[in-house]
């Protein structure tokens, strides 16, 4: 047992998750490039090296069409790249798989399917016998705040309800790392700031490791352990910034303080150099 | 008030048909011609045709070689269409064929098919086949280019493969499609089985049709008119319950409680 990496426990919360966690995910020298219509070669992510560490919260950040979501892709497996190599707990990524569970903007819930049976899907898949999902799903719908919504369709969902069962369809199946790609880039700033809250909650509770793809500034540094700031297209890590803010942390209290403040000043400071000479047509 | 309003809405399609029962009598009656009886004469004439044991196995045998031809086109549409919409080059290779088969008249073929098959059931059903395959074919193939790629990919990411993402995502998430493709093969369905019965006249309710006009029975012919838009008219209202039920959860406005945020 002692050989296995410790998961951070809740009681150690102060040491901060990557300080104890082995290397989750490594993105070794990474570049993908696109072959548009016009038969034209658009490199979008170029020569990404990173390592996320088991039970860290990172951040991927940058303008829109920078890659990041990419890089999100190839970790996930839905996108292998030209070029370098991504690793799973030091194995070679391959396709998707159910250690890496995805959450997207577009919340892709299985439409014929009620919440229950969204979130039910990943481990019935898994052989989970059908009571024993049903409760899991059931309390986990539960944790997402959606009691009551069991048998609804997604149609009858707000977004943002809709996204809150997407977490919960993934949590369902207990991937060992979270990939959301702006999973609450849709939802109106309210509905924004209620899911950042629960989400913070439920992570600050069970630690999985999260790849977190967003274009907000505030948002990344709210959440995140580690911020990486990428340079427009083609994406290349432009710098990575070390979250240091106590957790758990309240919306209220952060806001207030001048540490979160100069994160966001600083961050948003990089991406506006980042600006119109690195454009390429 | 509501109570008026919902009445008239239900009856509204009874009306209709009484409407046009109406008005056929009355220009029957003002052109008096032999070749147009009136409304009345004609559903005088429906008891007497499936009364009698002939016009009805005659009948049957239509509604059996429709309902093999469509369920077999049915079976083989689908899986093409769903994997037309998931591969390009699948795509490729089946779109030039149905873009030229498309627009060329399945009862045109007829004639080379009769050559072929003689003019048994084989040759009709392959008819009725050709009708109804294609816009079930077109419908799943739409249906199955636009699903959301994401959600494939979260099924694969809960380890569904290949196969099961087709059987388990695609075919679901298309339903709604294809069940449209469905319904409009079904029509047509019923019209490709009355013209290759009139084409290969031998037996079925499009051989009752035509011979009777041969005959200068038209009460007959209107009678057999009404009888197969009446078979029409049945289909696709059990039909429709059939997809109502099946795609509820795509359906447009059914009761939302959206009283929460």
């Amino acid at each position: 047992m002692k050989l296995m990496p410790s998961r951070p426990n809740v009681e150690a919360k102060a040491a901060p998750a990557r300080q104890t966690g082995a290397a989750m995910i490594t993105i070794d020298r990474v570049s993908q490039v696109f072959r548009t219509s016009g038969r034209r070669e658009h490199l979008a992510i170029s020569d990404i090296s990173l390592t996320i560490e088991d039970g860290a919260f990172v951040s991927i950040l940058g303008p829109s069409g920078c890659g990041k979501s990419t890089l999100l892709y190839i970790v996930g497996g839905f996108v292998s790249p030209t070029e370098g190599v991504a690793r799973v707990k030091g194995k070679a990524i391959r396709g998707p798989g159910p250690d890496r569970g995805p959450v997207f903007q577009e919340f892709a819930l299985f439409p014929w399917k009620s919440v229950l049976g969204n979130v039910m899907y990943g481990p019935r898949q898994q052989g989970v016998k059908s009571g024993e999902a049903e409760a899991q799903s059931r309390a986990l719908i539960e944790k997402v705040g959606l009691k009551g919504f069991e048998h609804f369709y997604p149609k009858e969902l707000s977004g943002g309800m809709k996204q809150r069962v997407a977490l919960a369809r993934t949590l369902a199946y207990h991937p060992a790392v979270l990939l959301m790609d702006e999973p609450f880039g849709a939802l109106d700033a309210h509905t924004r700031t209620r899911l950042q809250n629960d989400l913070l909650k439920i992570w600050e509770r069970d630690r999985k490791t999260v790849l977190f793809v967003t274009h907000s500034v505030e948002e990344a540094v709210f959440l995140s352990d580690r911020v990486v700031v990428m340079t427009r297209a083609p994406g290349r890590i432009k710098q990575i910034v070390e979250i240091d803010l106590p957790r758990p942390r309240r919306r209220s209290e952060l806001l207030l303080d001048p540490r979160y403040q100069k994160y966001v000043v600083d961050i948003e400071g990089m991406i506006d150099d980042t600006s119109e000479d690195e454009l390429r047509p | 008030m509501t109570v008026i309003r919902a009445f008239v809405s239900r009856s509204a399609p009874l009306m209709a048909c009484l409407g046009l029962l109406a008005i056929w009598q009355v220009a029957a009656l003002m052109l008096k011609t032999d070749s147009f009886p009136g409304a009345w004469e004609a559903i005088k004439a429906i008891p007497s045709i499936l009364g009698d044991q002939e016009s009805l196995i005659n009948i049957l045998a239509s509604i059996r070689r429709m309902a093999i031809g469509f369920s077999v086109a049915v079976l083989v549409s689908i899986p093409l269409g769903l994997m037309m919409g998931r591969s390009r080059a699948v795509a490729s290779f089946f779109n030039p064929l149905l873009m030229i088969t498309y627009p060329v008249p399945k009862a045109a073929l007829m004639p080379i098919i009769l050559l072929w098959l003689g003019v048994g059931d084989i040759a009709k059903m392959l008819v009725i086949f050709l009708g109804v395959s294609l816009p079930v074919i077109y419908h799943s193939f739409q249906g199955a280019k636009a699903i959301e790629e994401k959600m494939l990919w979260s099924g694969a990411a809960m380890g569904l493969s290949a196969a099961q993402r087709m059987i388990r995502i695609v075919l679901p998430a298309a339903l709604p499609e294809i069940l449209t493709g469905c319904r409009t093969g079904l029509v047509l369905a019923l019209i490709t089985m009355v013209t290759s019965e009139m084409i290969a006249r031998q037996s079925g309710a499009g051989n009752i049709l035509f011979n009777a006009l041969d005959m200068g029975q038209y009460d007959t012919v209107y009678a057999m008119i009404i009888i197969i838009g009446a078979m029409g008219i049945g289909l696709d209202a059990a039909f429709e319950r059939l997809r109502a039920r099946l795609v509820r959860w795509s359906e447009p406005g059914f009761e939302i409680p959206l009283s929460f945020a």
